[in-house]
């Protein structure tokens, strides 16, 4: 089973990295909902990231905050069952019929590309809710072009969104809590790649 | 272009690429009118290039900067953050400046030696107690650690000192939060409030309080009074984050998926009040 990223998701996560070069950054990659729920699937299609936070990424609260709270809320015999709000990120993913399938992380520093206590928690809850979940963990090394439904493509349109400086415009989970009005869906870079294509 | 820089300067702004391209051409078409705004100008420019991995500017300043300064400590500093970025072995190693050992520390951290950057950060607390920039990069170092309880205590150190600072409060929560237990929650949920009472706009208080009190309201040990008051916290926390959202999304097409979901939660709410 492969997990493969569509232009649109790369470009995103790159340039959150590039936004924040000297924090650690992480975010949720989504893919479209099967349709055929019994037959598993050959190949998991990430077409779109959620940039999520720079910074100190091993506090709890946001990061709940951004992900469903129904598998802690719930217990046995509790009188308040409906806790399970669909928070934000999960809202928006049953409106684009769209499933969390993944989580992204690079580190603060280049070379340290092993994934930590916060990773591997986020990546076991994504778990829960999709089997074929992944885990990306930035490196500074080449990607292997597998995972890539574009290649070339993803880099040539990666490499003119770098050279226009758009990750100033880049809109993470921390930014639409300073402000709300920030979009952390970022329609503007999803025209942009669109347009580049 | 100089009261630019001067902004950034003063409020500590990392925009390094837009320091490099205001700072460059000042430097390059109108040194002659800065007067002795240039040398604190070619400093702020080298740090900024630096950080760009422009080495080529950075070295000019450094070079204009040893001109005119030849014995000063603070240009010797600069020259060693330049080594730094260079990744070359730093000979400021020794210094006991106060500066040159925040540096040193730097290097640590940049090294991922986190457990002696924590020993050194802590040994030069002890001499510089009210360095509040020193305690805030322990907390970020103990968080990076997973150790939240030595986390705290540097930021009640800085609560003490910042009583009106409502982000400090609000970290300070949030790593109570992360922290666990009913004990921690009950905690938590006070520091949120105390946030939200020092900045009511603090989004992540409101959400912190809404997330505490839920999960209080929701845990087996606690009574049903504390259940009852939590819950009433929690739907006010709702209102609040819904009317926020209300007052965001007026004319945003976009922000139509958030308001939905903020609705939502607060149906929820009123049903589990009813």
């Amino acid at each position: 089973m492969s997990l493969k990223l569509t232009t649109q998701a790369y470009c995103k996560m790159l340039l959150h990295a590039a936004k924040y070069p000297h924090c650690a950054v992480n975010g949720l990659l989504v893919a479209e909902k099967h349709k055929k729920k019994d037959s598993p699937r050959d190949s998991v299609l990430c077409v779109d990231c959620v940039p999520l936070f720079h910074g100190a990424l091993a506090l709890a609260p946001m990061l709940e905050v951004a992900l469903t709270l129904k598998s802690r809320l719930i217990r046995p015999g509790n009188i308040f069952p409906v806790f399970n709000c669909p928070i934000l990120i999960d809202a928006w993913c049953k409106e684009n019929k769209y499933v969390i399938a993944g989580y992204y992380q690079a580190n603060e520093r280049i070379k340290e590309a092993r994934p930590n206590q916060v990773a591997e928690k986020v990546a076991a809850r994504i778990s829960e809710n999709f089997s074929e979940a992944a885990m990306i963990m930035w490196k500074c090394r080449e990607p292997s072009t597998d995972c890539f439904e574009d290649w070339i493509e993803a880099q040539k349109i990666t490499a003119a969104l770098l050279e226009s400086k758009s990750y100033e415009s880049l809109v993470d989970f921390d930014n639409h809590l300073d402000d709300l009005r920030n979009d952390w869906t970022n329609p503007e870079i999803n025209k942009s790649v669109l347009h580049l294509c | 272009m100089r009261d630019k820089l001067r902004k950034w300067r003063e409020e500590n702004f990392r925009n390094s690429e837009q320091i490099v391209d205001v700072g460059e051409e000042l430097i390059n078409e109108h040194a002659s009118k800065l007067g002795d705004d240039i040398w604190i100008i070619y400093e702020q420019v080298m740090i900024a290039a630096l950080d760009c991995s422009r080495d080529d500017l950075a070295w000019s300043c450094l070079q204009e900067l040893k001109r005119q300064f030849p014995d000063s400590h603070r240009v010797k500093r600069l020259a060693g953050m330049r080594l730094e970025a260079l990744e070359s072995p730093n000979p400021l190693w020794m210094s006991t400046q106060q500066a040159a050992r925040k540096r040193k520390i730097s290097i640590l951290r940049a090294q991922g030696k986190s457990s002696e950057a924590i020993r050194e950060l802590n040994e030069y607390l002890e001499q510089f107690v009210g360095d509040q920039e020193a305690w805030h990069e322990l907390s970020e170092l103990y968080i990076n650690e997973h150790d939240y309880a030595k986390a705290a205590f540097c930021l009640e150190e800085l609560m003490m000192t910042n009583p009106h600072n409502h982000l400090y409060c609000e970290q300070y929560a949030e790593v109570k939060y992360t922290q666990g237990g009913l004990e921690n929650l009950e905690l938590a949920r006070k520091y949120f409030a105390q946030a939200l009472k020092l900045n009511n706009r603090n989004m992540r208080a409101l959400f912190g309080l809404y997330m505490s009190a839920s999960h209080i309201a929701a845990s087996p040990k606690v009574s049903a009074k504390v259940k009852k008051d939590n819950v009433k916290y929690a739907a006010w926390a709702t209102s609040q984050i819904s009317r926020a959202y209300q007052m965001a999304g007026r004319g945003k097409k976009e922000n139509k998926c958030s308001v939905k979901a903020v609705e939502e939660m607060l149906e929820s709410m009123q049903i589990t009040m009813s």
